[in-house]
Parts: structure tokens; C-alpha cells; sequence
């Protein structure tokens, strides 16, 4: 791991010191955590285009199927969000496995299509299926997330119940970014590992890599399920912060946004991944904020979206923050 | 009933089959699946409104929408597209995808969201009244347009195809592209025919879809762009009858399905048979083996 520079040291301790005082705006906080839950969805995607070479059209169908399993799981047996997110997680990368192993074959263009069927079926089943998820009207009033020390009391005055429930942004921003910091560093030891090089032979030449010895469906498959594990984690924690969820929150512009913040970022890197979430997620805020003024509808900030992935894929291929305009033969981490 | 849904489902089918010829050609020649097509679907279908808007006659207003159509095909292809083409193939997938939402957003600032309807006084009346009716069939005047026209343009394109020289050229991409290129085939160029005549095609759809829908909106170009996706893979992509056939079967499968299976899960249709042919038999119906899902660097 590199060396992080002094500077860099102070804005890390200003974002820590930041929510917990006095000055923190709700609407900053509110913005700050977003950008870690992208952060985190955008690691999850670029595992599979980044280390494996294949593009997912739509993994935004993992995180609705993470935010809807800890949704109804809440909803229904008022279960702990810290049994609910790994129950989302595990779901999640059941379904990833689900959609991986009959396309396991496939390539390219014929993959992304799959994956982009797979999340429009998502949404449909969403919107549908109203006996269990409520249709269009969502899913409103899930319990926030909280912290329960109940069981420690045994220890000096049995019965004194320890609970803290989570209110406004500031624990949340914390706690996201406790998953932001996980997830980037469980992705930093698998690139690392033997799993991690087979990852990027595949990416690099599936054919050489099978020759070598890698067990191609094997990586492919943990790819598809690790990438799948972390979509729906995200989804777990969307739905206890935002605390209702519709089927409208997983179309397919999410998965879009995740991809050109993967690609801004520079495809199978991890600190790339994340700064890209913090680009788009600032730049939507502030074209959120700047567009009504001048009489153009706030979806059309997509147009700005669109247009950065054209010119990253035509002259840095190897994202913004790459060290040169090539495409890198070992990416950054 | 079922013979009304039959016909239903044919006009329908016909439409997704003009789309979805565009998408067949282009992966045909430069082996990339244009996501941007549906969008120019949506263009062809704008223009021709704002071209009515101005006063223009039907004809004038459908052929001035096809030929900026055709150039816009072209122009996308030599912005994004031609820079790319010794790229990886991801990085022309994902330029594709990012042409689509720039399009779709770039008609949403100039035309708004609010969906509006089609001219309707520039429309000859014999288009809304029943041209015949058999055993209780109806069928109206802009089916049979419709049909007519979609069935015209694709026969015209297949003998293009087959047998002229830029045809040839074509196909002989299609084929190898490196070859071609040894034999004098003038790569660009005939790239560029392509996207010409798909997106031409694709604007002809867009405006039949917008007056047998009275319906415009900046997003109409998805799902529709999805559905002669799932066309042209059905019928094998990279063949322009199979195309045809794709979007027939999906039109069908479709209006029956809504009609005696499930409304609500009307678009999954095209989804369930998209990914039940790429897995089953990616080739597609009409498809030569290993002509689909191929990597061509």
C-alpha cells in the first residue's frame, strides 16, 4: 500500500472530524453518505468488467435484491440490520451465481445483454409481484438501524436496556463508511491473491489463462458472486438508511451511473472506483442544483454523464485519474 | 380474437423487425451492438414531428427524418465508434451505451418529457378507418401501411444486399475484415453505408411507431430498441431475413402473451426469449454457427 501524504492524512481526519460536530449540515452529511454507498457499488461493479473483462448492464438488480431481502426481512421478523446486511449479502451472491452459470460461456456483447435482461426482470418482478413487495408504492417505515448492547448489561446491572437506534446522517455516515473501508480492503486482499491474478489473466486473455491452469468458470463464478455480494450489501444498507424503498430506486440509469463512475475511475481500480463515485455524485449535485435555473428538466444531468464516458473511452481509456492517456496493462489499485 | 391478436402482433412484429435490421447489420459489419440505435428510432420520430410542426407534408416531413437519420447513423459512428476500433471491445460497448443516454438526454432538453402526440391533421384519413374486415377482423389503414412499407423497405435492403456491389462489400466485411480490405473494399466507407442505411431504416420504424401510437416521448427508444434487440438475436444476428423473422415471432409471442397469458409481464417477453436464445442457441434461428457471440478483436 502506498505511502499517503500528509495532506491527505488532514482531509481524512477532517471527514471523520466533520459529522461529529456541531457544524455538520444534515444536507452535506446526507450528500457525504451517498457517496460512500456509491463507492461501495461501484467497487462491487468493477469487479466484473475490471477484473474479469466482462461488462454488467445490470448490477443494479443485486442492489435491489440486497435492499428488498433486508427490506421484508425487516419489515416482516424486525430482525438486526447486522443479521439482516450479511442474509442480503448472501442472497445477493446467491442470485449472482444464479445468473452467472449459464453465461459463464458467453462473451462480450452477449453477456452485458444477459445481465441488462437480468436487472430489467428484476425490476419487473419488483413491480409486480405485489403480494410481497408492495408494487410501485414501495416499501415504507423500515425500522433505521441500531445498535443493541442489551446483552453486555448482564455483565454489571442485568435488565438496563443499551440500545442506540440510529438518528439523522452522522452515524450512518459512519457506518457507511465503515462498509466503504471493508469492502475496499477485502477487494485490495482478493486482487492480491492467487484468486486475484487468475481474475486478471481471465481479463487479459481468457484462452492463456485456461492453459495455465486457472479454473475459469470456477474465478468467474466467485467473481460474479463477490461482485453480487457487494451490490446487495449496499442495497442492505440503502434500505435501513433511506428507510423505504420502491422499485423505481433499481432502473437501469443506477446501473449506468455505477458504470461511468467505474470508467471515469479507470476499469479494475479500487481507489479509481471510489473517486469516481465522488465526481458523479458531486457533479449531480450540483447539476441537481444548477439546472432548474436554467429551465432544463434534472434528469438531463445524465447528458452530462453520458457524454464523459464517451470522451474517457476515446482519450483516456484508462480513466481520469490514470497516470497516461493508455490503457494500463496493470492498472492502478 | 386469436386471429385479431395474430394480426396485431404481425404489424407489431414488423415494426420491431425495421429496428432490429439496423442493429443485425452493424454487428454484422463491425461486430458492436449499437446501443444507440433505439435512440435514433426516437430521433427519426421527433424530427419528423418538428418537421410537421414547420408545415411540411407527410412525405417531405417522413423523408426529411429518414436522411437526417441516415446522417446522424453516420456522424455516430465516425465520433464514437470509428477511434475505437482497434480499442478492446469493452471500451466500444461502453462508448455505445454512453451515445444512448447522451441521445436520449439530449432529446429530453430539446423536446422535454411530456409525451406528445403525433400530427394528427397531417395523417391521410384512410389510416384510422378499417381498410377490410374478414370474420370479424379489422384491420386498419395504417396496419396495412405499415406492413406495406416495412415489408418494402426490407425486401428493398436483402437485394441490396445481395445484389449489389456495395452489398458485396458488405458482406465480404462481414466476413473478414482484414481481407476485405486487401481486396479493395474501402473499410470506412462501406461502415459507413451501413449505419446510413440501419439508422435510416430505424427512423422509418420510429416515425410508423409514433403514428400508430400518438405517442412521442424522449425514452421510446428503449424499450423499443430492447425488443429488435431480442429480435435480431432470435433470428441470428448478422442476417437480415432472420431479423425479419425474429421481429415476427417476438411481435406474435408478444401480443398473445399479453392477451391470454400476463399484461403486467408484457415487456418480459422479449427479455425471457433474449436470454433463453443467447443461452440455448446463441447462433439464433436463421444464424450461420459461430457467427454470433464470436470475438473480434
Amino acid at each position: 500500500m502506498k505511502r499517503l501524504a500528509p495532506a491527505l492524512w488532514l482531509l481524512l481526519a477532517a471527514a471523520l472530524a466533520y459529522p461529529a460536530g456541531p457544524w455538520a449540515d444534515q444536507y452535506v452529511l446526507h450528500v457525504l453518505v451517498l457517496v460512500l454507498v456509491y463507492m461501495v457499488l461501484a467497487m462491487g461493479l468493477g469487479v466484473t468488467p475490471g477484473f474479469c473483462g466482462l461488462l454488467d448492464l445490470g448490477f443494479v438488480g443485486f442492489y435491489g435484491i440486497g435492499a428488498y431481502t433486508a427490506g421484508l426481512l425487516t419489515l416482516a421478523y424486525d430482525l438486526s440490520f447486522w443479521v439482516v446486511a450479511p442474509l442480503a449479502c448472501v442472497c445477493g451472491a446467491f442470485f449472482g451465481v444464479l445468473r452467472g452459470a449459464p453465461v459463464l460461456r458467453l462473451t462480450g456483447d452477449y453477456f452485458a445483454i444477459v445481465t441488462f435482461g437480468f436487472s430489467e426482470l428484476v425490476v419487473m418482478v419488483l413491480t409486480n409481484e405485489i403480494w410481497l413487495t408492495r408494487g410501485p408504492l414501495g416499501l415504507p417505515g423500515i425500522a433505521p438501524v441500531s445498535l443493541d448492547f442489551g446483552w453486555l448489561s448482564a455483565f454489571f446491572r442485568p435488565g438496563t436496556p443499551l440500545c442506540y437506534e440510529f438518528s439523522g446522517e452522522a452515524p450512518y455516515f459512519y457506518l457507511a463508511l465503515a462498509m466503504a473501508a471493508s469492502v475496499a480492503a477485502v477487494l485490495r486482499r482478493a486482487k492480491a491473491s492467487r484468486l486475484g491474478r487468475a481474475w486478471l489473466a481471465i481479463r487479459e486473455d481468457e484462452l492463456a489463462a485456461a492453459s495455465a491452469g486457472v479454473d475459469v468458470g470456477r474465478c468467474k463464478t466467485l467473481a460474479f458472486a463477490v461482485s453480487a455480494g457487494i451490490g446487495a450489501l449496499a442495497g442492505a444498507f440503502l434500505a435501513r438508511w433511506s428507510q423505504f424503498l420502491s422499485p423505481d430506486m433499481f432502473k437501469f440509469w443506477e446501473s449506468f451511473l455505477v458504470l461511468c463512475m467505474v470508467v471515469l475511475g479507470g476499469l479494475g481500480g479500487i481507489a479509481g472506483a471510489c473517486a469516481g463515485a465522488a465526481t458523479l455524485i458531486g457533479l449531480g449535485e450540483a447539476l441537481r442544483a444548477l439546472l432548474p435555473g436554467l429551465g432544463i428538466p434534472v434528469e438531463a444531468r445524465f447528458l452530462a454523464y453520458g457524454l464523459i464516458m464517451i470522451l474517457i473511452m476515446r482519450f483516456r481509456p484508462g480513466g481520469l485519474f490514470a497516470a497516461s492517456a493508455r490503457q494500463p496493462d496493470c492498472p492502478a489499485g | 380474437m386469436l386471429v385479431q391478436q395474430l394480426v396485431n402482433g404481425l404489424t407489431l412484429g414488423l415494426l420491431y423487425a425495421l429496428i432490429a435490421v439496423g442493429y443485425t447489420m452493424v454487428y454484422g459489419v463491425i461486430g458492436l451492438i449499437n446501443f444507440a440505435h433505439g435512440e435514433v428510432f426516437m430521433l427519426g420520430a421527433f424530427l419528423c414531428v418538428s418537421a410537421l410542426g414547420i408545415g411540411l407534408p407527410l412525405a417531405l416531413a417522413c423523408a426529411l427524418s429518414v436522411g437526417a437519420c441516415a446522417a446522424i447513423g453516420i456522424a455516430i459512428d465516425a465520433v464514437a465508434y470509428r477511434p475505437l476500433r482497434a480499442a478492446p471491445r469493452l471500451a466500444a460497448l461502453i462508448t455505445a451505451i454512453g451515445m444512448s443516454i447522451f441521445l436520449q438526454n439530449l432529446a429530453l432538453v430539446i423536446w422535454g418529457s411530456r409525451p406528445r402526440p403525433f400530427v394528427r391533421e397531417a395523417l391521410p384519413a384512410f389510416f384510422g378507418q378499417t381498410a377490410f374486415e374478414l370474420y370479424a377482423v379489422r384491420v386498419n389503414g395504417l396496419q396495412v401501411v405499415i406492413c406495406l412499407v416495412s415489408l418494402a423497405l426490407m425486401a428493398g435492403l436483402h437485394l441490396f444486399i445481395r445484389r449489389t456491389r456495395a452489398g458485396a462489400a458488405m458482406r465480404a466485411l462481414a466476413q473478414n475484415r482484414v481481407c476485405a480490405r486487401l481486396m479493395g473494399v474501402s473499410v470506412n466507407r462501406v461502415i459507413s453505408l451501413t449505419f446510413a442505411l440501419g439508422s435510416g431504416l430505424g427512423a422509418a420504424a420510429g416515425v410508423l411507431t409514433a403514428i400508430q401510437y400518438n405517442s412521442l416521448t424522449p425514452t421510446m427508444g428503449y424499450n423499443a430498441g430492447v425488443k429488435a434487440f431480442a429480435a435480431a438475436v432470435l433470428g441470428g444476428v448478422g442476417s437480415v431475413p432472420g431479423a425479419m423473422l425474429g421481429g415476427v415471432i417476438l411481435g406474435v409471442a408478444e401480443t398473445l402473451g399479453a392477451g391470454y397469458v400476463s399484461s403486467t409481464y408484457r415487456d418480459g417477453v422479449a427479455y425471457a426469449v433474449l436470454i433463453a436464445v443467447i443461452v440455448l442457441r446463441p447462433a439464433g434461428l436463421l444464424g450461420q454457427n459461430g457467427a454470433a457471440g464470436r470475438d473480434k478483436a
